[in-house]
């Protein structure tokens, strides 16, 4: 059971990570692979600001956001000058760049060694609330992942995601009606951003360990084959795509691979897969919009 | 006065020839299909795993290795053009499209690597610690070194000359003008591009095996050997064959010139900031001012 709830926390936390992306990939059509950087973001803000500082989880993640939507900001400005292959290059940089730092700023996130000893949520004014046990720690991160889907649903529904699908389709045509697409396309590769960090401080409290070596370049394409193949601009497509990623490994493990090897077949399979869906499915399963 | 100054012309020089390598191959393959072909990394370590595989486990001698790695990066090279590039060029696929496929065969083939060879870092060097040395003005060199460039300036020069002078040359020059033209003219493009496919990862298999014996592989090198080869061919101008190399030269310099006063860890950081300064004020190359 106890191995029950810990997939379910992970899938929370990635489809918190897949339908953040997708907003951006899916909904926006730019190729962003700059993720990670901002999942780490927000769990080192958790980290820092809990084991140092002592704040509370629950503020920590306002931190996060905050630190994390100012970053998003630079670099959604930086990027906003590129497109298509150019700005996959790009954004890849700055995966790395941040990557860099969390590695070599060590007087603030002790680089290699990574930060230990990070507290579960805890509700404070008299409540005295810990969220200690694995099942109440589901709880609120399924709360706030199914929060996260509803904002995106939100989002995508609203008149302001009409315009970013029209970004996606065309992006000449909708600045000839009087869109800024510019302001349209950085608000929302904030508004992504921040819901990655959300996901980045739920991991650094579960896991209680971080260090640089999970917000690496990787993840990020992790991120984005979980949302190619579960189909872009999707987000039903996008937890789809998580929940069978992340449970691949176990699968694996399941029918007999030792755990090492189920990781690296886990890799194996979805860049198969991302290589048989560009091939013969480029929208993914449940897709509707063509890379 | 001991200068560190030599050294670090020394190590710029040979981490330029390394990554001018790369970016030969990745530019000669990027000029004829117009796709970032980023399973190109990966195919340069099968090069250096090739020949660790025919040297320290099946005990060959060093020639008959090198032989093997570069036929083996190759042929992987030739058989994803065929497999995969191919068709999805048939299907009209964009260049964003084939980039994802290819990175989706980059994260496969270096699991697969991972799991036949581990993932520890391995050094082709028979000799560890006994290599000749040479000093040229106070730097350091070793005979390996001289080897790696040697090979590195003849593999520029050959490439230079079957560029001008054979029909292959000004084919592969045709296709990357224009590809419906060379078509009508008669150029069988398919068989072009698989010779461009073939040649161009062969020379990427010479830069894994000149790593492997310069330092050591390990299956996750692809990824920081092709963006730095990436980062070469966008300094130089994306498509321009001598601008790569001017590129490979003018990014190891900066690198390792960079890291004079601050920890060598900061390496990737500094080559993608080079990278980004480049893309937002000189987009089109140090040689060329138009985007």
């Amino acid at each position: 059971m106890e191995y029950l709830i810990h997939l379910a926390i992970l899938i929370s936390i990635w489809s918190m990570l897949a339908v953040s992306l997708n907003l951006i990939v899916g909904y926006t059509g730019i190729l962003s692979m700059t993720h990670a950087a901002f999942f780490g973001l927000g769990a080192y803000a958790t980290a820092i600001s809990m084991t140092i500082h002592d704040i509370n989880f629950f503020l920590s993640v306002l931190i996060g956001i905050f630190v994390t939507g100012v970053v998003a900001l630079i670099f959604g400005l930086i990027l906003s000058r590129f497109r298509g292959d150019i700005y996959a290059i790009a954004s890849f940089g700055l995966n790395i760049i941040v990557f860099s730092i969390f590695l070599n700023w060590q007087e603030l996130t002790r680089g290699p060694l990574g930060i230990p000893g990070i507290s579960r949520p805890e509700i404070g004014f008299g409540l005295d609330f810990i969220f200690k046990s694995n099942l109440h720690f589901l709880i609120l991160v399924a709360v706030f992942a199914f929060i996260i889907y509803l904002i995106s649903e939100y989002v995508v529904n609203s008149s302001f995601g009409r315009v970013l699908q029209a970004i996606r389709e065309k992006e000449q045509t909708i600045q000839v009606f009087g869109y800024k697409t510019h302001f349209f396309k950085l608000t929302i590769f904030v508004i992504s951003a921040m819901m990655a960090s959300v996901a980045g401080s739920f991991f650094a409290s579960y896991i209680t360990f971080i260090d640089p070596s999970t917000f690496s370049l990787n993840e990020s394409i992790f991120i984005l084959a979980i949302i190619i193949l579960g189909g872009l601009s999707n987000n039903k497509g996008a937890f789809i795509g998580t929940v069978f990623l992340i449970l691949l490994p176990e699968i694996l493990r399941f029918v007999g691979f030792p755990t090492d090897i189920a990781a690296q077949m886990r890799q194996i399979v979805y860049g198969l897969l991302l290589v048989g869906l560009m091939m013969y499915r480029p929208q993914g399963l449940l897709g509707k919009f063509r890379l | 006065m001991d200068s560190i100054i030599p050294q670090l012309i020394v190590n710029s020089i040979i981490a330029g020839s390394i990554y001018s390598l790369v970016a030969l191959g990745f530019n000669l393959i990027f000029g004829t299909t117009k796709f970032f072909n980023l399973a190109h990394g990966v195919v340069a370590a099968i090069g250096g795993y090739g020949a660790f595989a025919m040297l320290k486990m099946f005990d060959q001698n060093i020639l008959i290795s090198i032989i093997f790695g570069i036929v083996a990066a190759a042929f992987f090279g030739w058989l994803s053009e065929k497999l995969i590039y191919r068709p999805m060029r048939k299907n009209k696929s964009s260049g964003t499209v084939m980039l994802v496929a290819s990175l989706g065969l980059f994260t496969a083939l270096q699991a697969v690597i991972a799991i036949i060879f581990t993932s520890q870092f391995k050094t082709l060097s028979t000799n560890v610690g006994r290599t000749k040395v040479y000093e040229i003005f106070g730097g350091i060199i070793t005979e390996t070194q001289v080897v790696i460039l040697v090979t590195a300036i003849l593999i520029m020069i050959g490439l230079g000359l079957m560029m001008k002078f054979t029909k292959l040359g000004k084919a592969i020059k045709a296709i990357s003008d224009d590809e419906e033209v060379a078509k009508i003219v008669g150029i069988n493009t398919n068989k072009v591009i698989a010779k461009v496919f073939i040649i161009g990862s062969a020379i990427a298999g010479v830069a894994g095996i000149a790593i492997g014996f310069d330092t050591g592989i390990e299956p996750t090198m692809g990824m920081g050997l092709l963006l730095k080869g990436v980062i070469a061919v966008i300094i130089g101008g994306v498509g321009n064959v001598y601008g790569g190399v001017a590129g490979a030269f003018f990014l190891s310099f900066v690198e390792n010139f960079g890291i004079w006063k601050i920890s060598g860890e900061w390496k990737d950081a500094i080559a993608f900031t080079v990278l980004l300064l480049f893309l937002i004020f000189r987009p089109g190359g140090i040689f060329n001012k138009k985007k």
